[in-house]
């Protein structure tokens, strides 16, 4: 039935965050404005609005086994997806650590608007207490930076993560990043 | 000034505060996923989702998004990811975890609902080894998932879900031409939304022209991506300039309007700002959702 929207002009309305579908023309009404939504979405926006606010199950799934994976402390090479926009960050290299409950994850290269900054960004995961931040730390005039020495392997899957970890800038320059207090120094 | 004016100028600075701030959505967090194992996959999406609907603001329905990495053909029959661990995942893994966060957000739920969001990255897809036939799979076989997650959610009763999918589509990280298969094959297995959530990274901030990106790619390219068939816009906007870009390929477009915007603090914009910035430069077309990164 959905998909007989598709060919009908539809209209969708956001209500506080969702989408309503009426007859014609896209209606915002929060906003006060009117757009058109092309056809092909129609079936899958009107899908999206008729979404409910409870389940009509009452009965709670079962939890999966806890699986905490501790990662060891490793260098994420060129293969490696990095999830920093280039708009904010061209990267060099990475460095991964995790025990299983806190996980950190260091990117570093030169800032996306200004190779000449060099720049670090920080993911830090808290598994078990469901906190993710993301930290934006620059260097100065160092150029790209690169993770030139850090703590590897399992033995050092918690305390890596307050370590130092040993960065090499474009012209050579040696600094530190302190990741207990995530800053940036002279080595 | 007399009181009596002054009140009124305050009443009225009041009145203009409020309607901004009550069209500026309030961030949902969405997750950057280190999964390592199939099991930890599982058991970190169920705890994101859980953690997710016991903090979700509003009665809306609103987006979480897991982000799983960069599309990947595992072999000449298997598609999936390669996560931020370097740990490839087949589909199958990725359809488990994603049940595993409808469970935890059905077992944790408050208020309102929730669009559960298959998400991955055209990073680094022709290095890989993929091919454009090989991306619109990708994103045909992304879609399935998605619809195989929803179809989850219907059977055990969670009315308050559904699923969708979505990309990190970044000039940077791929030619245009590969990564536009990706939302066509979305669009070819035809009922899964396909939410842009990437940058127009290199883009021009004005003009009225198709101007070039990085990577080769146009402005009419990321229009594309993120807003042909079943795409929608729910770009990053981390600094000014990525409205401004956004605002062309709006310009630009037909129809276009934003699901929303994805943003971080890492940016060098508070989230609710980069919302904000987006939605003055293009005269409120854009939903109020605002999907963060570490927020």
């Amino acid at each position: 039935m959905l998909r007989l929207l598709t060919a009908s002009g539809v209209c969708i309305l956001a209500t506080g965050g969702g989408l309503a579908v009426a007859a014609t023309g896209v209606s915002i009404p929060a906003l006060g404005l009117n757009v058109s939504a092309p056809p092909e979405k129609a079936a899958a926006l009107q899908r999206l609005e008729s979404v409910a606010t409870t389940d009509s199950s009452p009965v709670p799934a079962g939890p999966p086994e806890p699986a905490p994976r501790p990662i060891p402390a490793r260098m994420l090479g060129s293969g490696a997806p990095v999830p920093i926009s280039p708009s904010i960050l061209q990267v060099r290299n990475g460095w991964l650590v995790s025990n299983g409950r806190t996980l950190v994850a260091v990117y570093a290269g030169a800032a996306g608007n200004d190779p000449a900054v060099g720049r670090v960004v920080i993911v830090r995961q808290d598994l078990a207490a469901g906190s993710q931040t993301v930290r934006t730390i620059d260097a100065g005039q160092t150029g790209a930076l690169t993770i030139a020495e850090a703590p590897l392997g399992s033995a050092v899957e918690t305390s890596a993560q307050t370590d130092d970890l040993r960065l090499r800038g474009a012209d050579g320059r040696a600094l530190r990043l302190d990741l207990g207090t995530s800053s940036v120094g002279g080595r | 000034m007399r009181p009596t004016v002054v009140a009124a100028v305050l009443a009225a600075g009041l009145a203009s505060f409020s309607a901004v701030a009550a069209a500026t959505p309030s961030p949902v967090g969405a997750w950057y996923m280190y999964g390592a194992s199939a099991g930890a996959l599982k058991s970190y999406a169920y705890a994101r989702a859980c953690d997710f609907a016991r903090s979700q603001p509003g009665s809306g329905t609103r987006l979480l998004l897991l982000d799983f990495g960069a599309a990947r053909k595992l072999d000449s029959s298997t598609w999936g990811a390669i996560d931020f661990s370097n740990t490839t995942f087949s589909n199958a893994d990725i359809l488990d975890a994603l049940k595993g966060a409808a469970d935890g957000y059905h077992n944790c739920h408050v208020r309102g609902g929730v669009d559960i969001l298959y998400g991955n990255s055209n990073y680094h897809l022709s290095a890989s080894g993929m091919s454009s036939t090989d991306a619109w799979y990708a994103g045909y076989r992304q879609a399935e998932r998605a619809e195989d997650l929803a179809n989850y959610q219907s059977a055990k009763g969670y009315d308050s879900q559904t699923a969708d999918a979505a990309s990190d589509m970044e000039p940077s990280w791929d030619g245009a031409a590969l990564t536009k298969q990706l939302v066509n094959g979305d669009q070819g297995q035809g009922w899964a939304l396909y939410y842009d959530f990437g940058s127009a990274d290199g883009c021009p901030q004005s003009g009225s022209t198709d101007g070039l990106c990085n990577n080769g790619w146009h402005v009419s390219d990321v229009g594309y991506v993120s807003f042909h068939g079943l795409a929608l816009p729910l770009p990053e906007i981390y600094y000014a300039a990525n409205a401004y870009q956004w605002t062309l390929v709006r310009k630009l477009g037909s129809s276009y309007f934003f699901a929303g915007i994805t943003a971080s603090p890492g940016g060098g914009l508070a989230p609710t700002s980069a919302w904000s910035t987006l939605s003055s430069l293009n005269g409120n077309l854009v939903e109020p959702e605002l999907v963060c990164f570490g927020c």
